[in-house]
């Protein structure tokens, strides 16, 4: 690594003052797991960093928002919301998740929004927040605004947060009766690999009948992304395994693969098919009614 | 507000106030091991994978090779070395002697650490939150049944 300005801005409105809108050689840096990746093998070489470490008195936490739902501060570790007894008894489908989500060592360090901020399509949060719903506050010179995440990961690690905006909070919507919940997470390697797959799904079911659905894959993708057509295909459908498995075909036909060192392209068609199906089964299986 | 590539850092490692002169790009394992001869975190995969570079910031388990020294201004670091009272081994470093749970010892220092932090936060775990703890620690000689023998061991009859 080379040797780079690093700021330690005590303040939000001075961390923010000192990201450049035009220079992709500055940026924000939190816990820095993922970035120090990045630096290591000199695919980013910084001439700043401006560390959030100091702001995070402000930026940590989770609490109950307005409408029951979450507010979760940016500079929230994962080993904080995988401990949340809060998060636990609201979306135990993301406390679940974070159980295999790297390792200690990182979710210790590092936090939901460099998590977010990373666009990296591997992720394993990212999928379940696109089923949830939920919006992203990002905080720049110009002021506030709220980024519904369905808008967030627009490529290839790429958001659409804007090079001199940080994120300030997670707002995750409260959780509806009768909603099943899960998140499928393939990894081909080892078990603390990155995923070859990621699936998350969500649909609520009255009378053994779908009446809302989502689902939302990762990693074998460029970005994390709902599959429309494979929702559309379980609405008024009985929450039956036949129709699991042709939404999982309708979500495999749809995907477009990007291969990897995780697998081939056509490798990860074929595991989103079997994995959108598992992740069908086994949120209905879960029995936990809206629990996850 | 600081702002050059370099600077000097003041700590407490082991208990005892550190002061060292870094970069900021260089690494907590770079450090402890140039500026202060301690040598039981080192770095391995060098992606956060393994584990050998274990070092407690604050009492929390991170990887060294991840971590700016930078970022420890004004933290407790601990090391392995920080571990023991004189002559005399940290129960968690007896039980490791005594159950034979390592064999080229190279990756020790990391479960040590990550069995200090593990206790600290639940004293007595089961098997299966021993395991799923100590799951992002490698070791290539394959001694994890013995690691986790001597977890066992240890967190059944440990001295608070």
């Amino acid at each position: 690594m080379k040797s780079f300005d690093l700021v330690e801005p005590a303040t939000l409105d001075e961390a923010i003052a000192l990201l450049d809108s035009q220079d992709r050689s500055v940026r924000a840096i939190a816990g820095g797991t993922a970035l120090m990746l990045m630096m290591k093998t000199r695919l980013f070489q910084p001439t700043r960093l401006v560390s959030l470490r100091q702001l995070d008195g402000d930026l940590r936490g989770i609490r109950v928002n307005e409408g029951g739902g979450l507010r979760i501060g940016a500079m929230t570790s994962l080993a904080e919301l995988e401990y949340s007894p809060l998060l636990a008894g609201t979306y135990p489908v993301m406390s679940q998740a974070l159980r295999t989500l790297s390792n200690i060592r990182i979710r210790n360090v590092a936090t939901l929004g460099g998590h977010l901020a990373h666009g990296d399509p591997h992720m394993d949060l990212p999928p379940i927040l696109l089923t949830l719903g939920g919006r992203i506050s990002a905080v720049s010179r110009r002021g506030r605004r709220w980024i519904p995440i369905s808008d967030f990961f627009v490529g290839y690690y790429q958001t659409s947060l804007a090079k001199d905006e940080l994120i300030t909070a997670v707002d995750v919507p409260g959780q509806s009766p009768g909603v099943y919940c899960w998140y499928e997470k393939f990894t081909a390697r080892s078990a603390d690999d990155w995923p070859t797959v990621g699936v998350a799904v969500w649909y609520s079911v009255d009378s053994n009948v779908i009446t809302e659905a989502r689902i939302a894959v990762s990693a074998a993708t460029e970005r994390p992304m709902r599959i429309a057509v494979a929702e559309a295909l379980l609405i008024n459908a009985p929450a039956t395994r036949q129709v699991f498995s042709k939404a999982a075909d309708a979500a495999a036909d749809e995907v477009q693969p990007i291969a990897d060192l995780h697998g081939s392209a056509s490798y990860k068609r074929e595991m989103v098919r079997v994995h959108v199906r598992r992740a069908l089964e086994h949120a209905l299986n879960s029995r936990s009614n809206g629990a996850g | 507000m600081k702002e050059t590539y370099r600077r000097t850092i003041r700590f407490k490692l082991n208990g005892r106030p550190a002061i060292a002169e870094i970069a900021t790009h260089e690494t907590l394992v770079e450090v402890l091991q140039r500026d202060f001869s301690l040598f039981g975190a080192r770095e391995s995969c060098g992606q956060g994978l393994c584990g050998c570079c274990t070092a407690l910031v604050n009492g929390i388990a991170v990887s060294g090779c991840l971590y700016l020294a930078a970022f420890v201004d004004g933290a407790e670091v601990m090391t392995v070395e920080g571990l023991a009272s004189g002559n005399e081994l940290h129960p968690i470093q007896q039980s490791f002697v005594a159950n034979c749970a390592f064999q080229c010892g190279f990756c020790t220092p990391g479960f040590i650490l990550m069995t200090k932090e593990l206790l600290d936060r639940h004293p007595h775990p089961t098997t299966d939150e021993i395991r799923h703890y100590l799951s992002g620690n490698l070791c290539r000689c394959a001694a994890y049944p013995d690691i986790v023998h001597a977890v066992e061991a240890v967190s059944g009859a440990r001295k608070v």
